[in-house]
């Protein structure tokens, strides 16, 4: 249920006819996961506690460094020295945002054995990685819980993003069959991430309250030098080993 | 990269390597000075990823104090703010995040009588104001002085984004010779805003300042961007300079500011 000051806080979004009192209650009672607080991770999790979403997981295993800081905006200079964790900045941070919201932080490396407990009590996991391995992981098991995710990734000045919803649309490693290989110091202008993850979230949202032109078997590339979007239909893989037994 | 401290080189490191920044890039960054016009749903965001970049200069115009209603999509300021101005805690925020920036609030709304002293001192004019007049008025003393403007702009689910610069692309009143009788376009206090929404245009505004400061990519001079949030999607429309527009055109008669208050017949919507 709403109360007064979840009224007045979300009342621009409340006005929205699309959107109204009943999808304020469902971003409020939704759960929402957020893997990774680095670039995506930070702004992600910093709208989602705008939009009042009820409560929000983050999971991470690293610590700030300075090399960070060009675009994960939840971490700051004192973060880096005091070597507080990264789920545990964001934590204290969004709290602070907005104390009208749950937050939990788990600093912890995830594994194919953990990841439940991180995530099991999700509605829907925001995928904020910058390795594939872990996507992965996320992705498997996801699709093995029958949870929806969003997936962005970020280089330079590009990104991409889509939508994987068990057993509706193809999953990661149907539209990715190889990996990537991992590139531990990537290059990336802030604002990327910074847009990137915005996408998801607002992917996310409108996953939560059901509105429609969600990219569901569609991945969107942004290139924020010229902006040449383009939507590319992504397809099932019948040998898919993660998500092809599950369609069956 | 000799003027740059250890701990800057670290901090921008993932900046400096990519070619179209480097060293060089950083350095422009660095001496770039970037006016914020509003430290709203759209400076919040421009404010943030301009600060981590490393801008020197942010300034920060805004008259409003932090509201409750603010905090859905404003998310320079925090819930202990309100109350607050506003140029106050997007300054605190900015500072918290990257101290090397220098922050100069300024709390006033834009006049006519203040406008050519606050812009003289910037190199880009970052737009997330709420209300007509002031977007008259802003383009109409970026004209005069010479000043690029980027513009960013949200309605409901649909958020555009340009940029403005005068003489080599159009202006504002290029694309809209009239504001809209008052009272036809509802503000986001009636119709209501997603919050991302205002976050991805204010973001693409930064990305479009520093790409102007960078001298890369194609920025969006003469170029719309329109973002459709409930479809997702984007779209570029062309659009054009007006040889006959009043104030950038080839003869204008607009060559000292007006009263835009009369000119837009409202007084100015809050959003």
């Amino acid at each position: 249920m709403l109360t007064d000051r979840d009224r007045e806080r979300y009342s621009r979004q409340i006005l929205m006819d699309r959107l109204g009192e009943e999808g304020q209650e469902r971003l409020k009672s939704s759960t929402v996961g957020v893997f990774g607080c680095g670039g995506l991770g930070t702004i992600t999790s910093l709208y989602f506690a705008a939009a009042g979403v009820g409560r929000l997981v983050l999971v991470d295993s690293q610590k700030p460094d300075l090399s960070n800081l060009n675009r994960q905006v939840l971490h700051w200079e004192k973060d880096v020295t005091e070597g507080v964790s990264k789920a545990e900045s964001a934590k204290y941070k969004l709290s602070n945002f907005n104390r009208d919201i749950v937050v939990e932080a788990h600093t912890a490396m995830v594994t194919e054995d953990n990841i439940e407990e991180f995530f099991g009590e999700t509605d829907m996991v925001v995928d904020c990685l910058d390795n594939f391995e872990s996507r992965l992981l996320l992705n498997r098991f996801c699709i093995e819980t029958g949870r929806p995710m969003v997936y962005a990734a970020v280089h330079g000045f590009y990104g991409q993003l889509t939508s994987i919803i068990p057993g509706k649309t193809p999953c990661l490693r149907c539209i990715f069959p190889e990996s990537p290989p991992p590139e531990p110091f990537f290059p990336i202008i802030g604002v990327t991430p910074g847009v990137l993850g915005l996408l998801e979230a607002t992917e996310t949202i409108k996953n939560i309250v059901g509105l429609p032109g969600t990219l569901r078997g569609e991945l969107l590339i942004v290139d924020l030098l010229s902006y040449e979007m383009g939507k590319v239909k992504t397809g099932f893989d019948n040998q898919c080993s993660v998500c092809g037994k599950w369609r069956k | 990269m000799a003027d740059f401290t250890e701990d800057q080189i670290i901090r921008y490191s993932r900046h400096i390597v990519l070619p179209q920044v480097g060293g060089k890039g950083q350095k422009k960054i660095r001496e770039s000075k970037v006016l914020l016009i509003g430290a709203g749903g759209l400076g919040s965001p421009a404010g943030y990823y301009l600060a981590a970049a490393g801008v020197g200069r942010l300034g920060i115009v805004d008259q409003d104090e932090v509201d409750l209603s603010n905090l859905q999509r404003q998310i320079l300021h925090r819930t202990a703010d309100i109350g607050r101005p506003k140029t106050h805690s997007a300054r605190d925020r900015i500072i918290e995040l990257n101290p090397d920036v220098e922050v100069v609030p300024y709390q006033t709304s834009l006049t006519s009588d203040n406008v050519m002293e606050i812009i003289e001192d910037y190199d880009l004019v970052v737009n997330g104001c709420d209300n007509f007049p002031t977007r008259y008025l802003l383009n109409d003393a970026c004209v005069l002085a010479d000043k690029t403007i980027v513009d960013g702009s949200i309605f409901v689910f649909e958020g555009q984004a340009t940029v403005f610069k005068p003489h080599v692309g159009p202006c504002y009143r290029c694309l809209y010779p009239e504001p809209p009788p008052p009272g036809m376009v509802p503000s986001c206090q009636e119709a209501g805003v997603l919050g991302v929404l205002p976050g991805i245009i204010g973001s693409i505004q930064a990305m479009e300042a520093l790409k102007l400061i960078l001298e890369i990519g194609e920025p969006l001079i003469g170029r719309l961007l329109l973002y459709d949030a409930l479809a997702t999607e984007f779209r570029i429309l062309k659009i054009r300079r007006d040889p006959d527009c009043p104030v950038c055109g080839d003869n204008p008669t607009i060559t000292e500011l007006i009263d835009y208050e009369e000119f837009c017949g409202l007084r100015p919507a809050r959003c």
